[in-house]
């Protein structure tokens, strides 16, 4: 255990005689409190995990990384202090990025670090009494919540005493608990809202969910804000002139901490600071005295779907062909083929895995997209219906930036948790796997070509006409080209058959900037000739005809291919 | 002599859903008891009421003359239980987590130190003592599990399925084991599919159905009962509903079919 888990620790501890007049054990007490902060050590955060990777040496110092990480967020909040002419404007946004970011860490953290479920079977059958287990649990969540908010207000703190005095630095330290006291009411309520509408099996789904909407509106923020920064809007923004403002919990802590720093108090100002001290606290006694119990009774069952009686067995009907299977038959020639189809585009639409790293891909597009049109202010609608260079410019960029789309999911088709589960296809009489492999392939392509249609096909349409078409097709042409050489150089694997990990070797590395550099070079060329249109069909019908003939190869991938790859 | 677990009278349910009714078993010290049942008869319910960590039931169940009801905590430092596979924090090294479980059953560090090192060494994994679990085996595991459960020598040992993944070798340690603990006056409690092992490690069967009991006894009072048959024969013929062996014509019938 490192230093600083040792300190907080001993924090902890402090109020010792105060448990055990309690009746807490106080040396069990410690040795539960020890090895979770010895586990948080060796654990991936919820601020890591949208890169997590499981690199082959142990993970021993977790804490200082979620520590160093939050103390770079808490930096880049301080970019809240640009937006709106006057500090409150600014605070409320920095104080609605603390919280927001607060919630987003703490709402995977809560199942995954938080509240473990092996405690029933480790912890539980112990000779431990209730209020020592309870004691613990309280006192963990409360020093994994410090080891977040303490690096992430540093910076704020500092910066409002270098910018208005000591005072105003202190006086921000009560605001920020009292947001974290809200962010805790807020995650609580979120989780039982959750727990109301889905049953705790599928619990897990939807946080997975919420962290794939949380990342993307991340994203958002940071490709969207610095570009409204710099309108003059933005700059002239003020909060205060609206009425709606007085309607968040934020707001409230920027004027109440206002007030405070410069000790001037009008009606409103004392009613906000009121608001902003009682509503917290009152929502901390909601969460203690109504959502805590059933709270913790009700995430017991999340994971433990043996315990208790089983769900009740309704015999669903097999549809007999649902539009997979169509599809399937359709896309596909031979039973390896179809066998990969549909395994890939189920396991692609059920492996949380799989959807935690693809779906906010799609995401980032749209943002990408939305991002493209603010960029260049004499960028219009009318400019780009001229088809002239800007609408040139928009198509070119706006296909092959979707085509990382179709990669990211490619490349991450190869990768799954459960990994071991492909001996399946080592036992089976496959004579050759690429059947399976591409297969896969199809039903990915099939499931992220869609989207890309829909973000740029549609409006390269609707805004270019038809003149635009021969374009749109060489580029979608190439697209399915990029995603099969993607394949062909460097993911001729069995689709979810290999351990994510992080020492990707050199060699696929060099591969993997090889593909994107051809990506790349194909851009450009289609960028030259894009005004040339017999020049485009015959790139349309060559590229076409270059997927179909990598398309055959890989088809044509062998055992022993797979065995290099796996070994590489 | 007074039993040292008594079940009187339990019942459980969840919900509307019963899953133990009206068990009534008195077990004394020093007897190996083969609790056994076909997959949702409610045998790990069973097991969850005894290490007191289901306390909402309707009947008596007292350890040692204790409620487990209402005084847990003094029943669940006699208890030492094993439960089925990879309920570990495997992030810790084996000496770490036991260092861990020693401190909540309050044993002292010198003494909880020296039995670590003993039974793992014992069971050949002193060299992996400061390795993290993570990549351990399933059998390996396992052995971490039994160390856990044994380290504060308890009075009564509950085991689940404690066999699963071990070796044959290590198979072996552990039925003499515990007809060892037995010898010296320990109660087991032994939960298993497997009927091979129970009919040999236990002195008396206890067999559970849909949450009642349909047999008790030991096996050769079983086999007295029952017909001269073995484990095996007797729990199928008391369980199953329908005939195995149709069932298994059925399957191989099943391979040949065509549509």
């Amino acid at each position: 255990m490192n230093i600083i888990n040792k300190a907080f620790l001993k924090l902890a501890l402090l109020p010792s005689p105060v448990y055990d007049r309690m009746g807490v054990d106080k040396s069990a007490l410690t040795a539960i409190l020890n090895i979770k902060l010895t586990m948080d050590d060796r654990r991936v955060s919820g601020l890591q995990q949208a890169q997590r990777k499981k690199s082959d040496k142990d993970v021993s110092s977790a804490t200082i990384i979620t520590m160093v990480v939050s103390a770079v967020l808490g930096l880049l909040y301080l970019m809240a202090f640009y937006i709106g002419n006057n500090i409150v404007t600014g605070l409320t946004f920095y104080f609605f990025m603390f919280f927001f970011m607060l919630s987003a860490t703490l709402i995977s953290d809560f199942t995954s670090v938080l509240i473990d479920v092996r405690d029933t079977f480790i912890i539980l059958p112990k000779p431990v009494n209730d209020r020592t287990v309870l004691l613990a649990r309280l006192l963990h969540i409360f020093i994994h919540i410090c080891k977040l908010v303490l690096p992430m207000a540093l910076p704020g703190v500092i910066y409002m005493g270098v910018k208005y005095g000591i005072a105003s630095a202190v006086w921000m330290i009560p605001m920020i608990l009292l947001l974290t006291l809200l962010a805790i009411f807020f995650i609580n309520a979120v989780y039982l809202i959750i727990l109301r509408i889905t049953t705790p099996q599928k619990f897990q789904n939807v946080i997975s969910y919420f962290q794939i909407v949380f990342a993307i509106v991340i994203y958002a923020s940071y490709q969207i804000l610095p570009r409204m920064m710099e309108t003059k809007g933005i700059l002239e923004f003020d909060l205060t002139a609206y009425g709606w403002s007085a309607a968040l919990p934020m707001y409230w802590m920027a004027v109440g901490w206002q007030s405070l720093t410069s000790l001037t108090f009008t009606a409103e100002s004392v009613i906000f600071l009121f608001a902003s001290i009682v509503v917290p606290l009152l929502c901390v006694w909601v969460v203690v005295k109504f959502l805590a119990p059933s709270f913790n009774n009700k995430l017991a069952l999340i994971n433990s779907s043996a315990d208790g009686p089983a769900a009740p067995v309704t015999l669903k009907k097999h549809k007999r062909s649902g539009i997979a299977e169509k599809l399937g038959t359709i896309l596909t020639k031979g039973n390896g083929e179809t066998a990969g189809f549909l395994f890939a585009w189920r396991m692609s639409g059920r492996s949380r895995d799989f959807k935690l790293k693809v779906y906010p891909s799609i995401g980032y597009m749209l943002v990408l997209v939305v991002a493209m049109f603010l960029r260049s202010k004499n960028f219009s609608l009318a400019t780009l219906a001229d088809n002239g260079k800007e609408f040139k410019i928009f198509m070119i960029v706006g296909i092959y930036l979707m085509s990382l789309l179709l990669v990211t999911a490619i490349s991450q088709m190869v990768y799954s948790e459960k990994y071991k589960a492909a001996w399946i296809f080592q036992v089976v009489p496959l004579e050759y796997p690429g059947e399976v492999i591409l297969g896969a392939v199809k039903a990915i392509v099939l499931k992220f070509y869609v989207p890309i249609i829909v973000l740029i096909a549609i409006p390269g349409l609707m805004i270019g006409g038809w003149p635009a078409l021969p374009n749109l097709l060489l580029g979608l042409f190439n697209q399915l080209l990029i995603a099969a050489l993607l394949v062909y150089i460097n993911f001729r694997n069995l689709p979810f058959s290999r351990k994510q990990n992080a020492n990707l070797n050199g060699g696929s590395f060099i591969r993997n900037m090889g593909v994107m550099l051809i990506s790349v070079f194909i851009a450009m060329l289609h960028y030259a000739a894009y005004d040339i249109l017999v020049v485009v069909c015959i790139a349309a019908v060559l590229s076409m005809i270059a997927t179909w003939l990598i398309t055959g190869s890989i088809r044509k991938t062998s055992w022993a291919k797979i065995k290099a790859e796996q070994d590489a | 002599m007074e039993p040292i677990i008594s079940i009187r009278n339990l019942s459980k349910s969840y919900g509307t859903k019963t899953v133990l009714q009206d068990i009534n078993v008195e077990i004394y010290p020093g007897q190996v008891i083969g609790y056994i049942g076909p997959n949702g008869a409610g045998k790990s319910t069973t097991v969850k009421i005894l290490c007191g960590l289901l306390t909402d039931y309707q009947g008596t169940v007292t350890v040692n003359g204790l409620d487990v009801k209402t005084q847990t905590l003094d029943v669940k430092k006699q208890i030492g239980y094993i439960p089925e596979l990879a309920e570990l924090y495997d992030v810790l090294t084996p000496n770490e987590y036991l260092q861990f479980t020693a401190t909540l059953y309050n044993l002292e560090k010198e003494v909880a130190t020296q039995r670590i090192e003993k039974i793992m060494a014992a069971f050949g994994l002193e060299a992996n003592l400061n390795q993290r679990m993570d990549t351990f085996s399933k059998g390996m595991r396992q052995k971490v599990l039994i160390a856990s459960g044994l380290l504060h020598n308890p009075g009564i040992i509950i085991l689940d399925e404690p066999l699963s993944g071990l070796d044959a070798n290590s198979v072996i340690i552990m039925k003499e084991l515990i007809s060892r603990l037995a010898k010296d006056g320990k109660t087991i409690f032994y939960c298993s599919h497997m009927m091979d092992v129970v009919e040999k490690v236990s002195d008396r069967i206890v067999l559970i159905n849909g949450g009642r009991i349909v047999a008790d006894g030991s096996f050769e009072e079983l086999k007295q009962q029952q017909g001269d048959k073995s484990l095996e024969q007797i729990f199928a013929s008391l369980t199953a509903t329908d005939s195995l062996s149709a069932a298994a014509d059925e399957l191989a019938k099943a391979m040949e079919s065509r549509s």
